[in-house]
């Protein structure tokens, strides 16, 4: 299982991944699957299950804006998860 | 060769500049396109370039640090963005083509311009009271003039904006990495420069900061929000449609790490110096009027203009002596008309830091041979 912060765009994406890292979390930039981005070509930033709620702390620290967090299971889909 | 024409483009540049931008050539392919590491590259270094801006020249997100081919380009879309068709402009009276022609393609601009004397930021604040009324939308002001290095008072001239809710777009073009610049202090909705003069970067390269959105010149793809037609709603993406010059990118990353590794104060003092060195020697020559002034009014810019002797054809003379200079009217004619140099126009001194005292006595020295 992994999460998938949904971003506006290249640059938000890059903003967001590199603050987490710079907090100790890993993270990769990846573009969104088209299941959960209906618009086309957006990026996601993907962190591990067990750095799920350091990462909601940074983002919320750093009022860093996303669209969307999904949680993806392998052959499962994407699921928005509602905060 | 002598190279005195930095203010239209910086020749030497630091050796790092060229180095990054044959390291982007062979590494790094175009942002956005794929998670493979050319893109990736090429997206950190994109990033990079925007961060370092921010932070140099006061916005507080690298997203509203737009990427451009040059100056022009960034007054084209800040110009565009906030004067409508029969819009009431108000001009410093020291500006370039790059803000006069975008002006005069929208329809029913009226343009209004401040006329004070050169070297006398106090009465230009007198003149900009009184002409900054009502009817004005927009202002558009230069902070140094290409032709005389003039620098204007830009925080004040900000500073009365704000107070009258009118917005401003400043032309940062010679104070780029020489003197500070502050999107947010000044509360300016754009500040736009160049890449390839102050800042050593590579020709092609220029840089939009942006108070808030803007209205594209260029649509196209931005590797965003694909199945939208109309062109994204936020920055950068907005204003930066198709491929990006990730090398010139590259090299002007490494050009502002040049300025900020020596400091723009330091820049400009040695730029003045040169400037008055260049100055004073010319004073001693028969029929030379130079056009300059001591203390912080005036960057390392130097117009001068001899009697009897043709701009163009003293320019041609010192190009043959293996002095590169600019010489006419600068593609500012409002500036020469404010300053009365509009039938000769003029010719033009301007430094980088790798210009010498040396090169200096060099150029007086033909000088002196010539007139």
């Amino acid at each position: 299982m992994y999460y998938l912060i949904m971003c506006r765009s290249l640059t938000y994406a890059q903003r967001v991944a590199n603050t987490l890292e710079r907090a100790g979390i890993p993270a990769r930039i990846l573009r969104s699957p088209a299941e959960i981005s209906p618009r086309g070509c957006s990026y996601s930033v993907r962190v591990g299950s067990r750095q799920f709620s350091r990462t909601l702390t940074v983002l919320a620290q750093k009022k860093l804006p996303y669209l969307g967090i999904y949680v993806g299971r392998t052959g499962a889909g994407f699921q928005e998860v509602g905060l | 060769m002598i190279y005195f024409d930095s203010a239209a483009t910086t020749l030497q540049k630091p050796p790092e500049v060229s180095r990054a931008v044959r390291r982007a050539m062979a590494t790094m392919t175009s942002p956005g396109r794929g998670e493979y590491g050319p893109s990736a590259r090429a997206a950190a270094t994109l990033l990079a370039c925007r961060e370092r801006a921010a932070c140099l020249f006061g916005v507080g997100e690298p997203d509203r640090v737009i990427l451009t081919a040059n100056a022009t380009h960034g007054l084209n879309i800040a110009v565009k963005s906030l004067v409508k068709p029969g819009s009431t402009v108000l001009l410093s009276g020291w500006e370039h083509n790059a803000v006069t022609r975008p002006l005069r393609s929208i329809p029913g601009v009226r343009v209004r311009t401040i006329r004070a004397p050169l070297f006398r930021p106090d009465l230009f604040l007198e003149e900009l009271d009184r002409q900054l009324t009502g009817e004005v939308e927009v202002m558009v002001c230069t902070q140094v003039s290409n032709v005389f290095g003039y620098v204007l008072p830009v925080g004040e001239i900000a500073a009365l904006c704000r107070a009258r809710g009118v917005p401003l777009i400043v032309d940062a073009s010679q104070s780029a990495g020489l003197l500070p610049v502050r999107l947010e202090d000044w509360g300016a909705d754009y500040v736009a420069m160049p890449g390839h003069k102050g800042l050593y970067g590579p020709q092609g390269t220029g840089l939009l900061l942006c108070r808030e959105g803007g209205e594209p010149i260029l649509e196209g793809g931005t590797g965003s929000d694909s199945r939208n037609q109309a062109m994204p709603d936020y920055l950068p993406d907005r204003l930066e449609a198709g491929t990006h010059n990730v090398p010139g990118a590259a090299g002007l990353l490494a050009g502002m790490g040049f300025v900020r590794r020596v400091g723009p104060g330091r820049l400009l003092r040695h730029e003045t110096d040169l400037k008055d060195l260049a100055g004073e020697g010319l004073e001693r020559l028969p029929g030379v009027q130079v056009f300059r002034t001591r203390g912080p009014c005036q960057t390392g810019v130097l117009s001068f203009r001899v009697a009897h002797w043709d701009t163009g054809a003293l320019a041609d003379r010192l190009s043959a002596h293996g002095v590169a200079l600019r010489a006419g009217l600068h593609c500012a004619p409002a500036a020469h008309e404010t300053a009365g140099t509009a039938e000769t126009g003029t010719l033009r001194l301007s430094f980088s830091a790798f210009n010498t005292a040396r090169e200096v006595e060099g150029f007086l020295s033909i000088m002196r041979q010539l007139v």
